[in-house]
């Protein structure tokens, strides 16, 4: 099938646009939606965007012999639905993930499937209309819809992963590839989690990290928060997450818990400590789950041991083992802990500003 | 119309990789064989019990065990080298999960190519990406040698028997056809 004869049956602009649709999935380059077509001209306006040329080669798995240029990532930014001038946020949050230990690894192929988290940090947000707020995992919102989509069809078209073949997960990560949220830094009583990652408040900066799953804590019931935090703690605790000798976690804050905890005199760090002292399980509860015994640094099942011994969740109190974020709605005390894949690399990329100072307005 | 639409995945400008087989040996009698464990648990008891039997049953001798650094990435250089120095034949594996199982088809396919025949175990699971990533080092036809699923949960025992029932396969696949 040649454009030319294509081009001879097409009278219809949207008989064309179904068309395209269809050769695209017939192609194997979605994600199970329908794409956008990325011509030529639609892909300038992307790369109009940034300084950076569009050959960069801006991530690579040598061994899958894949590389994928600035070029190639407008491309399969375009296809997710991004407007342009959210290209260089999809830039940020592509060297952000570039940064993190397993994309560069295998974990693109695990059969744990696991799904990155993007974190957006300063104006960027309301310039580009973030959602930070009501329903922040979404969906319901282009920008973060769109940002989450585009990271999931680089990988899946410019490295080459495609489920069945190379992406081997055994049940993959709700939420996979469409998980970008907006820090609600207006109501958080904190520094933004791009400071955690190196980049100065007020700064457009975005952070990723692996996600394995996420889960809900809903504590409207205390006033006491240390309560509230040792909520926070039962779930975090969790054997089933829990391979190696120690974890990671995080917990995207909703306004209403972060605000309690800091009017209680607590900082970010406060919180951390508080959750690495307490978080952990016995050694009892462990072997009931056949994860008593560190080999190497794998957890195993052992008879040995001693049954009142408490193994601790964390290994130590950094950001980059229990990052913590503010987002969502001030309508509630729900709150969400996210089990982190391995760690996050502690790194905020920042998010090249508007060229030529024109800042487009939020749709 | 639709040639208008551009390639999102890169690969047309992507260089042709060829693979090249190794000559297979005449016999097993007085051949060394290298074993390349990639980590994954039960790989190790594995190919030992394989060596040993390639040992009793062929009269091979294995002449090097080595350990891959990073368990999803295909072997590195200088282990490479070493094991092809002392090497007639190498057994590797096993893939076992979605990383390693591919890297070890393109472990396979790298000893093939400085001329060391290879057998690639792979549990069965993870036939697609094994034989998917032989297709991205050149070879989709190479013959990947399929134990089934699951291995990491093994004992001793059944480890050992896994190891009888795969050496024939192991010896015919890098020896040159009975006549």
């Amino acid at each position: 099938m040649t454009g030319g004869t294509l081009d001879a049956q097409v009278t219809d602009p949207l008989d064309g646009a179904h068309r395209s649709i269809e050769y695209m999935y017939d192609q194997g380059w979605t994600d199970g939606l329908p794409v956008v077509p990325a011509t030529r001209e639609l892909v300038d306006t992307f790369l109009a965007t940034t300084s950076r040329p569009a050959d960069e080669v801006i991530g690579r798995l040598d061994h899958l012999k894949r590389e994928v240029s600035v070029e190639l990532a407008a491309i399969n930014a375009a296809m997710a639905g991004c407007r342009p001038e959210y290209f260089p946020v999809v830039l940020a949050a592509w060297d952000a993930l570039m940064a993190e230990r397993s994309t560069v690894g295998g974990g693109w192929q695990s059969t744990s499937g696991p799904a990155p988290l993007i974190v957006v940090n300063g104006p960027v947000r309301r310039r580009l209309g973030f959602n930070a707020t009501g329903g922040v995992f979404g969906p319901g919102f282009r920008a973060n819809a769109t940002v989450a989509r585009a990271i999931g069809l680089i990988v899946r078209n410019g490295l080459g992963v495609v489920p069945h073949v190379l992406e081997q997960a055994t049940q993959g990560v709700p939420g996979r590839w469409a998980m970008c949220v907006a820090e609600n830094e207006e109501e958080s009583p904190w520094e933004p989690l791009s400071v955690d990652g190196g980049v100065a408040a007020g700064v457009d900066a975005v952070s990723t990290t692996l996600l394995r799953t996420s889960e809900f804590v809903d504590n409207r019931h205390t006033d006491d928060p240390e309560a509230l935090l040792g909520d926070f703690a039962d779930t975090i605790s969790r054997t089933g997450s829990w391979i190696f000798r120690h974890a990671s976690a995080g917990v995207v804050f909703c306004p209403e818990h972060a605000q309690m905890l800091a009017a209680a005199g607590m900082s970010k760090a406060d919180v951390r400590d508080w959750l690495i002292e307490r978080c952990g399980r016995s050694e009892a509860d462990l072997a009931r789950a056949g994860k008593n015994h560190v080999h190497g640094n794998v957890r195993r099942q052992s008879d040995d041991g001693e049954p009142g011994a408490f193994h601790r969740y964390f290994a130590d109190g950094a950001p980059k083992n229990l990052p913590i974020v503010v987002a969502g709605a001030r309508n509630a005390g729900i709150s969400m802990v996210v089990r982190v894949f391995s760690n996050w690399s502690g790194i905020s990329a920042r998010v090249e500003p508007p060229r030529d100072g024109a800042a487009p307005a939020a749709p | 119309m639709l040639d208008r639409i551009l390639d999102p995945t890169g690969l047309s400008v992507r260089p042709a990789n060829v693979a090249v087989p190794a000559r297979r040996l005449p016999s097993l009698a007085g051949a060394r064989v290298g074993l390349l464990n990639n980590t994954k648990r039960n790989a190790a008891q594995l190919l030992t019990e394989l060596g040993d039997l390639l040992r009793d049953r062929y009269g091979a001798v294995v002449t090097i065990q080595r350990t891959k650094p990073h368990v999803a990435f295909p072997v590195d250089e200088p282990t490479l080298k070493e094991i092809a120095a002392v090497s007639d034949v190498v057994i590797t594996g096993v893939g076992d999960c979605g990383s390693c199982s591919a890297s070890a088809a393109a472990d396979g396919i790298a000893f093939e190519r400085v001329g060391v025949p290879a057998a690639v175990i792979v549990s069965d699971a993870f036939e697609v990406t094994a034989r998917a990533m032989a297709g991205v080092h050149g070879d989709e036809n190479f013959e990947i040698l399929l134990t089934p699923h699951p291995v990491a949960v093994l004992n001793e025992e059944q480890i050992a028997e896994r190891a009888t029932q795969l050496v024939a396969d192991v010896a015919g696949r890098v020896c040159e056809p009975a006549r």
